[in-house]
């Protein structure tokens, strides 16, 4: 499938072609929160993210040369850190890629003496991080499909890419994550704060 | 399939924002008319909300400094292994359009003086072994310098 690349990615990507250290810099500074979000999502530990996101670069830097311009680079460059997850998930968890993580615990005592405004604010921000929480307990299909959607904005058509898999099944994958993630969070007595 | 189990299923996607256009409209018509499903969404748009508010988990400035470092050092050695690359190319280009070139042309361009010297056709071999022997000669040399560079290169990295 062919995409519409931005003209500015364009340039970045054929000059990274090149070898130009400023095309790997504009890419870096980019992609590099977006990237870096997916990965933690991914493995769920932030020493392995970091290790996976050196590698992803320099990755890029060696396989540039087979990146078709035609494609999506956000797609590419997604797969590749994809790649690199899934063989580290594969090679150092072998058991327990659906495994879920302990929970991180309520910060009910920063709720104390809180003003309403900035009580607000802990709430939200609670409310986040149990869904974070709820969110990595997921399988690692199943993370990575809802991060990819929600987080990176994609379209299905750019994480059948990533993914690797037709339409179909990602469509298939999404709602099946969203329907699990609502249950976990229901088990876990916190649906209600999802509800409008 | 009953309309309102058909889309029921579709909500999710809906909330995803996923659903082709014909879809949406299906999804919008019963939602007019159905105030559970109507409700059933509202829930998995609230849940769908969430997720894009998700704080967004930052790499440090150590990380992306180290990150461009190394790039800049890979790039670096990749842009010197083309160049050395090349100038390997070059250099057997060189040696082999002496060998195939080089005596022709000498014979065109001395052709007075291997007459005054007497150097017959017979002689030819001679002349053309040296002219090859020029050539890889040329190469070798080259392939030592780029050989020595790159040591000291490795060794400074």
């Amino acid at each position: 499938m062919m995409w519409e690349v931005p003209v500015g990615l364009e340039n970045e990507a054929a000059r990274l072609r090149r070898g130009d250290p400023a095309a790997f810099e504009a890419l870096l500074e980019r992609y590099q929160n977006r990237l870096y979000r997916y990965l933690l999502r991914m493995v769920r530990e932030p020493a392995t993210a970091e290790d996976l996101f050196q590698q992803t670069w320099l990755r890029v830097a060696e396989k540039i040369r087979s990146y078709n311009p035609q494609r999506s680079f956000e797609a590419w460059l997604f797969s590749v850190a994809r790649n690199l997850a899934i063989d580290h998930l594969r090679r150092y968890k072998p058991e327990s890629l659906d495994e879920p993580l302990a929970t991180g615990e309520t910060r009910a005592d920063q709720l104390v003496g809180a003003g309403p405004t900035a009580l607000e604010g802990v709430i939200v921000r609670e409310r986040s991080s149990r869904l974070a929480a709820t969110l990595g307990e997921l399988p690692v299909i199943y993370r990575e499909v809802l991060s990819l959607r929600f987080e990176e904005e994609m379209k299905l058509e750019e994480i059948a890419e990533v993914l690797g898999t037709p339409l179909s099944t990602v469509k298939t994958r999404l709602r099946r994550s969203l329907e699990q993630l609502r249950r976990r969070l229901e088990a876990r007595g916190s649906a209600s704060e999802w509800q409008v | 399939m009953k309309e309102h189990d058909k889309v029921r299923e579709l909500l999710t996607l809906s909330a995803a924002g996923t659903l082709d256009s014909s879809e949406q409209q299906m999804v919008e018509r019963h939602l007019a008319e159905c105030a559970e499903c109507a409700r059933e969404l509202e829930g998995w748009n609230a849940l769908a909300g969430g997720l894009r508010r998700l704080p967004t988990p930052r790499p440090s400035a150590a990380l992306v400094e180290r990150t461009r470092t190394l790039m800049v050092k890979h790039l670096a050695a990749e842009a010197e292994r083309r160049w050395d690359l090349g100038l390997l190319v070059f250099a057997v280009l060189f040696a082999w359009t002496l060998t195939l070139a080089g005596w022709p042309i000498a014979r065109l361009l001395t052709s007075g003086a291997a007459a005054w010297l007497d150097m017959s056709f017979r002689q030819a071999w001679l002349g053309y072994a040296a002219y090859t022997a020029v050539g890889w000669v040329s190469a070798g040399v080259a392939a030592v310098i780029l050989g020595l560079r790159h040591r000291t290169s490795r060794r400074m990295a």
